[in-house]
């Protein structure tokens, strides 16, 4: 590995291909070497891309087909045309999932991100002593099942049995029964979430922020900014594209929010703490209405592919401006 | 639905060539016909389950072979669907019965009217028993248990509080005050007189106890009765009892329940039979009592599993199957089942004292005409359950009963139609 | 973002003047560092209090797991919660089914992944934005929707209860794809440029060059991989039927208890079984993981 290509390679790696098939060549060369790549770049993407074309978009597809009918998932399923849609958008029960749904990712989301880059930035702190201690401390939780985790803070906060309920009585501040109460319960599941994914996103940060050249913080030290005005200047804008990744699958994964919802609410209380994908497991494995869960599924796929892109597009710009 | 050419996939088989293929249970020409039973008894009673298996194999060698797989109810929706989407799922399987309906609604069990038809390889059977198999007026299975939920005390707390069992809710809120313990005052009794369990239950029971007691209900003959004045008070009469008395914890689920009764918290817990199990493993000196009477009526929700026959099953396989469930309803057959699974005995024409060598059993048998069938019929039970669970949880937080319950027949009538 | 850097010098810290303290005579300690230090620790603590529990409780008896006021460590230590999983469980069966299951998946998805976000990041061909775009947006159903049409695929090829119906479904997944490709972009390309010019195939300039110099980022999909199958429940509950091809997370829903219920000890201790194995194959690679992202980046 090498230390020599610093910050201008990339520049340089852009002008790079035009030696290969570039404006200077012939055009007959220019699109055989083209065609030529293709084919080459299909070999390497041909193991992925079957195996996701036959488990993943097929099954997909069946999905699709699915949502326009009355499935069960057995036996023979009627065409209901648009039927299992017009349903999502009358049913107040979806309208309420949908809300929900959308205050867990609210919650979760910048959460995740924010502790997780928090976190990145001490432990990548050259002061901090033991930083291999803290890293892998702080990563463990990955490591555990979201069920697991779940069940273990359900027990931690048990307001009967529960070790954390009881030492935070002792300094006067009495949750309650956190997961029965209707404000309290969404943030609880929606922390568990946090507390179980946050050590993979610091890990992706600590990587974005070792990539940032040190040659930087010297100049800006220099002209004399202070510490958050570097935070600002230089290791906000220089993260973009990690916080943009990270933001992207943080956001995907709270939107599909079912596991530790299922095990620590079961969706309550009072319905407080049912998402969409809740509606979508209890409608296809509990009320058998798979075209039903599939239609819903298929409105959630279009609205998390909006709101991603939202976020490409406005990542994007504020990487052309810094 | 439309399935993918294996020869797609092909190349995929090639790079993992792994194991072997292997397909569910058929009935080749030959042979004896094979049958795939999954069921979720896990306990003793999977053992005397697994026995009347290989007893009945035995008995009909060469002819019928049954073969058991575990499938815990926690999880069997979750592995049942797509093994039936498949066609490669059990030809009998077993599961909690108010799950049965949906099931048998959307067309994956056979009607079993013809096996009930025939008075020799069907005794009488408990009639709440039978009402969890039965859909539109046609039964789709075989009840395998049917138990009222019912008291479980602690005696060694009884007594240090010289208190009785009680035998109607007035003694039962009176036992529950004598019984709470809150030494050091600061709000959090270390022992409750009672628990009672009101979300993700074994049987989803408690609540639709109370309201049997007091004269209420919930669903009754394919219409919401919800929103009915017994039900408010009911409501209203354990509201006050709970949260005056602080006698029960609120919010407790089935497994937060079982911990407290069996780590000698709480005096009294409704459970089923499983909880004398419990009780034994830890120690905990406990009685049996039927749910206290309500003003109006003495009765207690049932816990019911059934077992049906998919369609998956061919004629071979489906006659193979009724020979297995008359056998099971034998008589000695559903004695052993009874006293091995710690649950009464199905048959109407058993008495405690023939299973009085299970005292458990024996003391159930004598409750079992208390028993009522949850939602039997009732299709989408799901939506049913949660407008309880919802109408329930919001009355013990002290929300004004008359909307809950006006919201909550809404919403039920609404399951109901579907 | 310009860095395509692969520094072995990490960033300064972006610290402000500092107030030095005198601590223990010799070592001259700024204050902000113990405040840092403190921070991180009792934050660590904290994150670390959930597994405490799964750990302790595991050894607790029933009633100490359900007694008030509740204790961290079990008063009357106990290995009864143990008992059933290693008695009733195929247990060393399970294990060896989740090595094959959890490690099967990751080594042809990181590999299959690795081809195809290389194919992504450093071939120019027509289409690859959509491509990639589409390969995103697979992620964007939830399992729950497509969890029949794969199984009825898996039973179609026989492969119910066979470590190919396991593995095949999970041999590619898209985040991978994704996540590597982000990391080959960022890597320099002059590297390869020059070896393309000295005729190296482009199987090789994967193999020799890219691939090594992305080898953190690699790990890191890997855990991911390894860790999110040996966890899950449901795929191996639904694909395996036969309790001898379960793994042992799947195994675990066996051991429930009377009525269905299991106790919060055994619970506990079923997911401590469960999850040893996973610490200590992460404590062997967790040198080489954190450290190499620390001081190189995953880049």
């Amino acid at each position: 590995m090498t230390t020599a290509h610093a910050a201008g390679s990339r520049k340089r790696a852009y002008r790079a291909p035009a030696p290969l098939g570039g404006r200077g060549g012939p055009v007959r060369q220019r699109t055989r070497t083209g065609s030529r790549r293709t084919r080459t770049a299909l070999a390497f993407l041909a193991p992925a891309l079957i195996i996701l074309a036959v488990f993943v978009v097929w099954p997909m597809v069946s999905a699709l087909q699915m949502s326009f009918t009355d499935a069960s998932g057995f036996g023979q399923a009627e065409w209901v045309g648009l039927d299992n849609y017009t349903r999502i958008f009358t049913d107040p029960d979806i309208r309420d999932a949908v809300v929900n749904t959308v205050v867990y990712a609210l919650i979760f989301t910048p959460t995740a991100v924010v502790v997780a880059l928090a976190l990145a930035l001490l432990l990548t702190n050259d002061r901090l002593p033991l930083r291999g201690l803290f890293r892998t401390s702080l990563f463990l939780p990955f490591i555990i099942s979201l069920a697991v985790a779940a069940l273990a803070w359900s027990y931690l906060i048990d307001p009967q049995v529960g070790l954390l309920h009881y030492w935070l009585r002792g300094l006067g501040i009495d949750l309650g029964n956190v997961l029965q109460d209707p404000t309290l319960a969404m943030p609880a599941v929606a922390l568990v979430a946090v507390w179980k994914n946050f050590g993979f996103y610091m890990v992706i940060f600590m990587a974005g922020l070792q990539e940032i050249p040190g040659s930087l913080y010297e100049a800006a030290k220099m002209d004399g900014a202070g510490a958050w005005s570097r935070f600002r200047h230089i290791t906000l804008p220089m993260l973009s594209n990690t916080t943009a990744f990270v933001l992207i699958f943080a956001l995907i994964a709270a939107l599909q929010a079912f596991d530790q919802i299922y095990v620590m609410t079961g969706g309550g209380p009072y319905g407080n703490t049912q998402t969409v994908v809740m509606e979508i497991y209890e409608s296809g494995f509990r009320k058998l209405e798979l075209g039903f869960a599939s239609a819903l599924s298929y409105v959630l796929l279009l609205a998390t592919l909006a709101l991603s892109i939202v976020q490409f597009v406005f990542f994007g710009r504020r990487e052309e401006e810094s | 639905m439309k399935r993918i050419p294996a020869l797609v996939v092909a190349p995929v088989c090639l790079a993992l060539t792994l194991a072997a293929c292997s397909g569910g249970g058929s009935s080749d020409s030959d042979g004896p016909v094979e049958l795939t039973f999954w069921h979720g008894y896990t306990e003793a009673d999977g053992d005397v389950l697994e026995q009347i298996v290989d007893d009945f194999n035995a008995a009909h060698d060469g002819e019928i072979t049954i073969t058991t797989q575990v499938n815990p109810w926690d999880v069997i929706d979750d592995t049942f669907l797509p093994a039936l989407s498949a066609d490669n799922g059990p030809e009998i399987v077993a599961m909690p019965a108010e799950r049965l309906p949906v099931y048998a609604d959307r067309g994956a069990f056979v009607e079993l009217d013809d096996f009930y038809a025939d008075d020799e390889s069907t005794p009488d059977l408990n009639p709440g028993a039978l009402d969890m198999v039965t859909v539109d007026g046609t039964a789709y299975g075989v009840p395998t248990g049917f138990v009222p939920l019912t008291m479980f005390y602690n005696k060694a707390l009884f007594d240090a509080a010289g208190v009785a069992v009680p035998t109607t809710w007035d003694e039962w809120v009176a036992a529950a005050q004598a019984l709470t313990v809150d030494e050091n005052g600061d709000g959090t009794p270390e022992q409750y007189g009672l628990a009672l369990a009101d979300h993700a239950t074994v049987g989803n029971g408690v609540w639709p106890t109370l309201f049997y007691g007091n004269g209420g209900a919930i669903v009754e003959d394919g219409r919401a009765v919800v929103d009915s004045p017994e039900n408010a008070e009911t409501l209203e009469f354990w509201h006050d009892a709970v949260t005056a008395g602080a006698i029960s914890p609120t919010g407790v689920d089935g497994v937060t329940g079982d911990g407290l009764f069996s780590s000698g918290r709480v005096a009294m817990y409704i459970g089923g039979p499983w909880m004398a199990t419990v009780s034994e493993e830890n120690g905990v000196d406990y009685g049996i009592a039927p749910v206290p009477a309500g003003p109006a009526d003495q009765a207690a929700s049932a816990i019911g599993v059934s077992m049906a026959l998919t369609r998956q099953a061919d004629q071979a396989q489906q006659e193979a199957a009724e020979e297995f469930f008359s056998f099971f309803l034998s008589r000695e057959e559903s004695v052993a089942w009874a006293l091995g699974s710690g649950w009464p005995p199905l048959r109407t024409d058993i008495a405690a004292d023939e299973v009085d060598e299970n005292p458990v059993v024996a003391a159930l048998t004598e409750q079992a005409e208390l028993g009522r069938p949850l939602l039997p019929g009732v299709v989408n039970s799901t939506d049913v359950l949660t407008a309880v669970d919802d109408l329930t949880q919001r009355a013990m937080a002290g929300e004004p009963v008359d909307d809950l319950l006006a919201q909550a027949q809404a919403a039920v009538q609404a399951a109901l139609d579907d | 973002m310009s860095a395509a850097t692969l520094r072995a010098t990490p960033a300064p810290a972006p610290a402000p003047e500092q107030r030095r303290v005198v601590v223990a005579g010799r070592r001259r300690v700024r204050l902000s560092t113990v405040l840092l230090t403190a921070a991180v620790a009792v934050t660590t603590l904290i994150v670390l209090l959930p597994l405490f529990i799964v750990l302790f409780t595991a050894f607790k008896p029933t009633a100490e797991v359900n007694a008030y006021p509740p204790t961290l460590l079990p008063d009357a230590w106990t290995t009864a919660n143990f008992d059933r999983i290693f008695t009733d469980l195929p247990f060393a069966r399970l294990i060896g089914n989740s090595v094959l299951f959890a490690g099967g998946v990751t080594v042809f998805a990181v590999a299959f992944d690795a081809l195809a976000a290389y194919a992504l990041a450093r071939i120019d061909f027509r289409g690859r934005r959509t491509l990639l775009v589409a390969i995103v947006a697979t992620l964007m159903i939830p399992f729950q929707a497509t969890l029949i049409p794969v199984y009825q695929i898996v039973s179609d090829l026989g492969w119910v209860n066979t470590f190919a119906g396991l593995i095949a479904p999970r041999a590619a997944d898209a985040f991978g794809i994704f996540f590597l490709r982000q990391f080959f972009v960022a890597l320099p390309r002059d590297l390869d440029n020059a070896a393309r010019i000295d005729g190296a195939s482009e199987l090789r300039v994967f193999w020799q060059i890219v691939l090594p110099n992305a080898r953190p980022a690699v790990l890191t999909l890997a855990i991911f991989v390894f860790v999110n199958n040996w966890n899950d429940l449901l795929w191996p509950l639904v694909f395996t039927t036969e309790r001898e091809m379960g793994t042992i997370t799947s195994g675990l829903t066996q051991l429930t208890g009377p009525g269905g219920i299991v106790p919060y000890g055994v619970m506990m201790a079923g997911a401590l079984v469960a999850v040893v194995p996973l610490v200590l194959a992460f404590m062997l690679v967790q040198r080489k993981f954190i450290e190499s992202i620390a001081t190189t980046g995953l880049k």
